[in-house]
């Protein structure tokens, strides 16, 4: 039998089951009794339906672990184990070692690795401290099975509706219960005659009955079906295997046309599904049953116009189109402009109106929710807490905020990074914290919202805050500050993020990994946001990243520096003058103006880009601000706002600091997209450079 | 019977197609000078024109054109040969090229001052590069064919464009642009 895509079924159901039991397992310490019964159950069902399914594809050392994790969940179902925090983690822990199990699986590596092996042992060897299941013991139980396996008897469902010619063609029900006899111990059977009519209606030639039977038996399922071969094309036939899980009962109730409650009551009858099994399963009140019945023919509908699941690769694709569809409009509008005829201007003013709600719209489709990433976040912060000793809880808020999927996905690493560092460095220890006058739980909060068309994502702590005084003299140290240089808090603070700064003295295995808060902020930047820090001391820092809505399309500023056209990203354009007009003088030959007394450095993009030709008369100087940083870039013309989808330069193209893409204007050329702070770096350590080489 | 003769017949066809088109080359004017460039991996011809020069890169990389939409980058072949670069004329065109790189296929487009005809040149016809003597780095070529006693440069165009060394060339540019400031 190819069991190939039962596997894949395998790997994933596990992998969803094991994320569910996370999210229970980290609310199971805040949960009151009741519902703490609830949970363990769910997870003690989820560990069973692991076990079982990997015994299916004879995966001995998920069966093994999985096992023994089972039995701890039993006894804490019994009460016998009271729940605290290590036990939670504990758990946390068997089940990342399950997930890691599975993809051991899945990498087809028969062998355990070394490491893994000895942190499962680990594992199981706490495991046993509290519920005095070795694994030999395990392991012995197992292989008794194994031994037995081919002659163990095992119990089936059979569900059967004879149709109702059985009888015209000379079938005898009973002859195939007594048939069925012959393959093993029919331990339960039940009778039900629920489709039998009224009298008046009633054909003493047609067959109305039904039977529910819990067979026992060592023969495969295929022996079973083919005891009812003779009547399997009108009759209704389910055969549940043994271990079936009760969902697959559910269906089966679901699918019979007997009551849903009765049958329910039949297959406990029969002893396939214990009572508690159904009523966790299916905790409704018979009313609710029925409502539920009715509602099915509703439901279906409903939840399917709901969501939908859309290749990612085919969303790619629209917006793509999408995008080519900006770009021809433009080019149709600038060509209706040109012909400046009235009736077409309008009408391709009105096309663009709608590209612009078309783009829109599918650039929504990219969105969704931040709430599963910061769900992630949890357990780092649990996990992180309890290896330091530190009693920290996490408040998530803002968990319906859209954000494109790419941008969630890049943002992960750099938010792990501050939440990591949060805990590590920002909140104190419990003692530490009682000390100061503070509650002994520190708060870390995480939390997104919308800000003038941009995302933004708070990572805050009630914690300490920087140490400035220790983050200036590192800084001296390693010679990021002068020794007499006096810096507003601030910029002391910014310091964090310069290249080749870690601020903790010792190095943990928490932080301190190498990866500092640069290349967090590096990160971030690449996706076009911003990060800021807000320190106060004693009582916690926050860290805020403003990030683009998307990154397929932006809001651009045209500009043009002799034949080449170019898209200064909008958002960063603060005015636009003229050069040495009224406000904006030139003194000397110098690159800086004097614009309404404040003095603006700037960049002459025809000298930078050495692109020829003699500069007009009227130059125009585009004043952009960036992460605090003001710049004047000297153009010839502004062709004002553009919409601009972004296209990337290729390989070739990829060194080019300065340049952040390309875009394809109305009429067909490309204009290159600046990226306004490499451009500042790369000038300011260009003049740096030729500074130094002059003295 | 007669559809799987009919089949075995197209199959024959196409295995003789294949044959021939690895014996196709486009030739090619730099200048004076002819050149040849196997067809396989030419995708279209066009006229030369509305060309977005790229700032701060080498002179070889005349810039980039918008392809039905995709942003392509324009090598100049005459001065990635010669450092020298000719004048644009009526039969200047760029021919767009599918290069292989090390992660997967990539449209690059070359500047040539004519191109001329679609000949074959059978394998026995074509020599492998001098030692010394093309003025070319003898890796860009791929081998030398005669045509009608006249002798071709066949260029090696994965050789020629490739991605990994022209990205390379314009680091080091940039690297010396920021000496000369």
């Amino acid at each position: 039998m190819d069991l190939d895509p039962a596997l894949q079924t395998f790997y994933v159901e596990s992998r969803e089951i094991l994320e569910e039991v996370e999210d229970i397992l980290l609310r199971l310490g805040q949960e009151d009794e009741a519902s703490q019964k609830e949970s363990l159950n769910a997870i003690f069902r989820a560990a069973h339906t692991i076990k079982g399914s990997a015994g299916l594809f004879k995966l001995q050392n998920i069966v093994i672990f999985t096992h023994v994790v089972e039995s701890l969940l039993d006894q804490m179902r019994e009460s016998e184990i009271s729940i605290d925090d290590d036990i939670i983690a504990l758990l946390l822990k068997c089940g990342d070692h399950i997930g890691e199990l599975v993809t051991l699986v899945q990498q087809n590596n028969a062998d355990l690795p070394p490491d893994l092996k000895e942190s499962g042992e680990v594992l199981l060897a706490q495991l046993k401290q509290y519920s005095g299941v070795s694994v030999f013991e395990v392991k012995e139980s197992i292989k008794n099975n194994n031994g037995k396996e081919s002659n163990q008897k095992k119990s089936w469902h059979i569900s059967l509706r004879f149709g109702c010619n059985v009888l015209r063609e000379g079938m005898d029900p009973l002859s195939f219960v007594r048939y069925l006899e012959t393959l093993g111990e029919i331990e339960n059977i039940v009778t039900l005659d629920d489709a039998l009519p009224r009298l008046v209606d009633f054909d003493p030639e047609s067959c109305y009955l039904g039977l529910e039977i819990k067979f026992k038996t060592q023969v495969d399922k295929q022996s079973i079906e083919d005891a009812f071969k003779f009547i399997q094309e009108d009759s209704t036939i389910t055969i549940l295997s043994p271990g079936s899980r009760v969902s697959d009962y559910l269906k089966l109730i679901d699918e019979m046309p007997e009551e849903n409650q009765r049958l329910g009551d039949v297959l406990v009858q029969c002893g396939s599904l214990t009572a508690a099994e159904l009523a966790a399963a299916w905790p409704q009140p018979n009313i609710k049953v029925a409502l539920n019945k009715q509602d099915r023919v509703r439901m279906p509908v409903v939840q399917e116009t709901r969501s939908m699941r859309v290749d990612a690769g085919k969303l790619d694709e629209h917006i793509n189109l999408v995008g080519e569809l900006v770009i021809a409009s433009a080019g149709a509008a600038l060509r209706a402009q040109e012909m400046g005829d009235t009736t077409l201007n309008e009408l391709s003013s009105i096309l663009t109106r709608l590209v612009e709600e078309v783009r829109d719209s599918a650039l929504h489709l990219r969105m969704i929710q931040v709430g599963p990433t910061f769900n992630k976040f949890q357990r780092i912060v649990h996990d992180m807490s309890k290896d330091l000793g530190k009693e920290i809880e996490m408040v998530i808020s803002g968990a319906d905020t859209d954000l494109d999927k790419t941008v969630i996905e890049k943002i992960s690493d750099p938010l792990t990074h501050l939440i990591r560092n949060s805990v590590d460095h920002g909140i104190e220890s419990p003692v530490e914290r009682e000390e100061k006058n503070k509650p002994r739980k520190g708060k870390l909060y995480l939390s997104a919202y919308h800000d003038s068309g941009c995302v933004v994502i708070e990572v805050a702590d009630d914690g300490n805050g920087l140490n400035r005084d220790r983050i200036l003299s590192k800084a001296k140290e390693k010679g990021l500050v002068r020794e007499d240089q006096k810096l507003m808090d601030k910029d002391i603070d910014n310091l964090i993020f310069e290249p080749g700064f870690s601020t903790a003295d010792k190095v943990t295995n928490i932080s301190g990994r190498g990866v500092g808060m640069d290349v967090v902020k590096r990160n971030i930047e690449e996706l076009r946001g911003t990060i800021e820090l807000d320190s106060r001391p004693g009582e916690g820092s926050t860290f805020r990243i403003r990030l683009p809505l998307t990154l397929a399309i932006i809001d651009g500023f045209l500009v043009n520096v002799e034949n080449s056209s170019f898209v200064i990203p909008l958002e960063m354009v603060h005015e636009c003058v003229e050069l040495n007009g009224v406000n904006c003088k030139i003194d000397t030959d110098r690159n800086y103006v004097n614009l309404r007394g404040e003095i603006l450095p700037f960049i002459r993009l025809r000298a930078l880009f050495s692109t020829g030709g003699v500069a007009p008369k009227r130059e125009n100087v585009v004043i952009v601000n960036y992460a605090g940083v003001k710049a004047g870039l000297v153009v010839d013309n502004l062709m004002g706002e553009f919409q601009t989808v972004i296209k990337p330069l290729g390989e070739i193209f990829s060194h080019v600091p300065g340049l952040g893409g390309s875009s394809i204007l109305g009429n067909g050329e490309v204009a290159l997209i600046l990226d306004v702070p490499g451009l500042v770096n790369r000038v300011s350590s260009m003049e740096n450079f030729s500074i130094q080489s002059a003295v | 019977m007669t559809t799987s003769m009919a089949k075995d017949n197209t199959e024959h066809a196409q295995l003789i197609d294949e044959k021939m088109e690895e014996e196709q080359y486009l030739t090619f004017y730099l200048g004076r000078e002819m050149f040849a460039l196997g067809i396989l991996n030419i995708k279209e011809i066009l006229q030369y024109g509305q060309l977005t020069t790229v700032p701060m890169m080498p002179a070889f990389i005349r810039g980039v054109i918008n392809l039905r939409g995709a942003v392509v980058p324009v090598v100049d072949l005459a001065t990635r040969f010669s450092g020298q670069s000719n004048n644009i004329t009526k039969k200047t065109c760029i021919v767009i090229i599918e290069v292989n790189t090390s992660d997967g296929k990539q449209d690059i487009g070359v500047v040539m001052d004519s191109v001329s005809e679609v000949l074959e040149i059978p394998v026995s016809d074509i020599e492998p590069p001098p030692v010394f003597g093309a003025k070319i780095r003898t890796d860009f070529i791929q081998g030398m064919g005669k045509i009608r006693d006249k002798i071709v440069i066949i260029i090696n165009a994965d050789k020629v464009l490739s991605i990994e060394e022209i990205a390379m060339l314009s680091q080091t540019e940039l690297a010396e642009k920021k000496v000369d400031l």
